[in-house]
């Protein structure tokens, strides 16, 4: 008797015990949704993998009075020995202050920079269990409509998590010095002055892409940003650290798109292709014995520089303008050798085998219309 | 044939190895989180992908007149539009192809095609457009129920901001029923969202989850011109309303037409009895 009702007692304290534990549990399990328990998880896991960077860049007034001049922007920790994945337009020429989140600052040193695609490397020795380091993803699997998070650093205001949806894929985008960086991503979450070279995350947590540019009559996000992809950045980043810079394959040979009425007023075989406008002397087209222009004629409103030859074909692939033929050439390495099929100024087609040469790193494109390697 | 290679299979010398491998790869897949999504992102995707067929590009170009009136047609404007119907009856914001000479309309399997207006109605801003789709139809929209959002609900915005070519952005309904005046015109009982919408996002499709349109990105509120984040649309209950009458814009004109043989006929029935009364007045005194 006594033991049945010690044991209903228990029972009871028991079963108020489980009330209790789930009137406890139950409500702060549901306060938040998958989605954002989601947001929470990835923020507290990759935010000591992102970084804030300063660059200081020392001016004098006219009055050399010393006026130091700051920059923000944002970068990604991509390795646990303390590389830091950004933009080159973060970096420019100064001396550069990374903090850290946990707030503590380190002077970082400048590993390796590709104008090409906007993107650097800087080096800071932090201790590593100080870091955490954002998994690379794959950029070429992504779905338009799939999560993307944005950690940086807006308008210098200090660590910002900002969350959208990936808007686009495969837009293209020209760099600072005139050249193409291609499958960029599009993205509707916030990105702002400062977010630059910080992550752009998928709800897994990998890295798919480095907040770069924005797209605004105002200057600030108006919901289209953009990030070039990580497996861009995949490519180059080893070179980046080993060497300071990538080694682009180089052609030797300034390029121009053929439109069909150019093609057509200069009477060529062909409508579409690249046409050489000029070849640098030496250089291995030059060697390979592609002809670049002689002289200048006028067709419509423009002034072309007429004579060369036009590619059109980059090793069996064929190539529809200048963008074209230097995607195809992009994809190799310097010392490949490459079949260019050719249509001459008098209309005859040949091929031509080229060696690649390796981009000399001061190089720069002209024209954003006109590429050369 | 499996059976032989099956059995070569197990008699390999390296069959540990190729089992320790595939073992390895499945285990690599199974802890890998490369595609791992999350259910809101798949539904996300698919309802992306469901109307991205149905959703068009336009381009436009206003002839200008110069100072000493010759035509420049240099003004490119740029905006979106949903298929209604396969045979490709598309519809617009009136104010994009508002004093368009030139519309070409770019589908997202990229064929470019000339756009006729068949009519418009400045009133609600619609405007509904016909483009030759030769023997491939585009997909039509579903149009969806806009009398049940609910504001919180999330939605979608699918168009062609600053010309850029398709975009998707996400937002949540912010309110429902909003009334807007521009320039001198009302618009009433319109969703608003915070998806963001910009310049050339008009005409454009807002939709739910399940892939249905509920609105057409119509205006936005901002001192900059561009997106922050408060966006309005023409609810789909509207479009319904309105694509009777944009089909058969003659049905209007009869309409009124109509009524006003008939108030001439009743005025003129009113006017004839009053001056037989009087007439009959007249003859009496």
């Amino acid at each position: 008797m006594c033991l049945g009702l010690v044991s209903r007692f228990t029972i009871r304290i028991l079963g108020l015990a489980f009330l209790m534990f789930f009137l406890a549990h139950i409500p702060s399990a549901f306060a938040l949704t998958e989605e954002e328990n989601n947001n929470i998880d990835l923020y507290q896991r990759l935010a000591p993998g992102v970084v804030n960077i300063t660059s200081t860049i020392i001016e004098h007034d006219f009055f050399l009075n010393v006026i130091p001049r700051k920059g923000t922007g944002s970068g990604s920790v991509i390795d646990s020995r303390g590389y830091i994945l950004t933009n080159n337009h973060v970096i420019g020429d100064g001396k550069l202050e990374v903090t850290l989140a946990n707030g503590k600052k380190y002077t970082a040193r400048l590993i390796g920079t590709d104008p090409d695609t906007d993107l650097a490397v800087v080096k800071i020795d932090a201790p590593k269990e100080t870091l955490a380091v954002i998994p690379m993803g794959d950029s070429a699997s992504l779905k338009v409509g799939q999560k993307a998070i944005a950690i940086g650093n807006p308008f210098g205001l200090g660590q910002t998590l900002t969350t959208g949806v990936v808007s686009s894929v495969g837009r293209t985008m020209r760099a600072e010095n005139g050249t193409l960086v291609e499958d960029i991503i599009q993205t509707d979450a916030s990105i702002n002055p400062g977010n630059s070279g910080g992550p752009l995350i998928d709800s897994s947590g990998n890295l798919i892409g480095i907040a770069t540019a924005i797209f605004s009559p105002t200057g600030a996000s108006v919901g289209i940003g953009f990030a070039i992809p990580v497996n861009t950045a995949k490519r180059i980043v080893d070179e980046l650290i080993a060497k300071g810079y990538y080694s682009y394959p180089f052609l030797g040979a300034t390029l121009m798109n053929l439109f069909p009425d150019i093609a057509e007023a200069l009477r060529l075989p062909v409508r579409m292709g690249a046409m050489v406008i000029e070849t640098t002397p030496g250089g291995p087209a030059d060697q390979g014995g592609l002809k670049g222009g002689n002289r200048k004629a006028q067709i419509g409103n423009n002034v072309v520089i007429v004579g060369g030859d036009v590619i059109l074909s980059v090793n069996d692939v064929q190539v529809k303008d200048a963008d074209g033929a230097i995607r195809e050439i992009r994809k190799l390495h310097p010392g490949d050798k490459i079949q260019l099929g050719i249509v001459r100024w008098d209309g005859t087609s040949e091929k031509l085998t080229v060696t690649l040469g390796e981009k000399p790193r001061s190089v720069k494109s002209r024209q954003p219309k006109t590429g050369e390697r | 044939m499996v059976l032989p290679f099956t059995f070569l299979f197990f008699a390999s010398a390296f069959r540990g190895r190729v089992i320790a491998a595939f073992l390895l790869i499945y285990i690599a897949a199974a802890h890998s989180n490369v595609s791992a999504l999350t259910p809101e992102e798949i539904t996300t995707i698919r309802a992306y992908e469901k109307v991205a067929p149905s959703v068009v590009n336009i381009t436009t170009h206003v002839c200008e007149a110069e100072f000493f009136f010759c035509a420049v047609p240099s003004i490119i404007g740029s905006g979106s539009g949903v298929v209604l119907k396969e045979n490709g009856l598309i519809m617009t914001n009136s104010h994009v192809v508002a004093e368009a000479r030139n519309i070409r309309v770019t589908t997202s399997d990229g064929r470019r095609l000339e756009a006729r207006v068949i009519s418009v109605d400045p009133d609600d801003d619609l405007a509904l457009m016909k483009v030759d789709v030769g023997d491939k139809p585009l997909k039509a929209i579903v149009l969806g129920d806009s009398d049940t959002l609910r504001v919180g609900q999330r939605v979608l915005a699918v168009g062609n901001p600053f010309g850029l070519g398709q975009t998707l952005t996400s937002g949540i309904i912010s309110m429902t029923g909003r009334t807007i005046k521009d320039q001198g015109r009302v618009f009433q009982n319109l969703i608003q969202t915070d998806a963001p919408i910009n310049p050339g996002n008009s005409g454009g499709a807002l939709i739910n989850l399940d892939g249905e349109l509920v609105g057409l990105c119509t205006a936005i509120l901002s001192p900059t011109g561009s997106s922050i984040r408060i966006g309005f649309a023409l609810p789909a209950a509207r479009i319904k309303a309105a694509v009777p009458e944009l089909m058969h814009p003659w049905h209007r004109i009869a309409g009124w037409v109509l009524a006003i043989l008939l108030a001439v006929w009743v005025f003129r029935r009113i006017y004839r009895r009053q001056g037989r009364q009087y007439d009959e007045q007249t003859r009496d005194s």
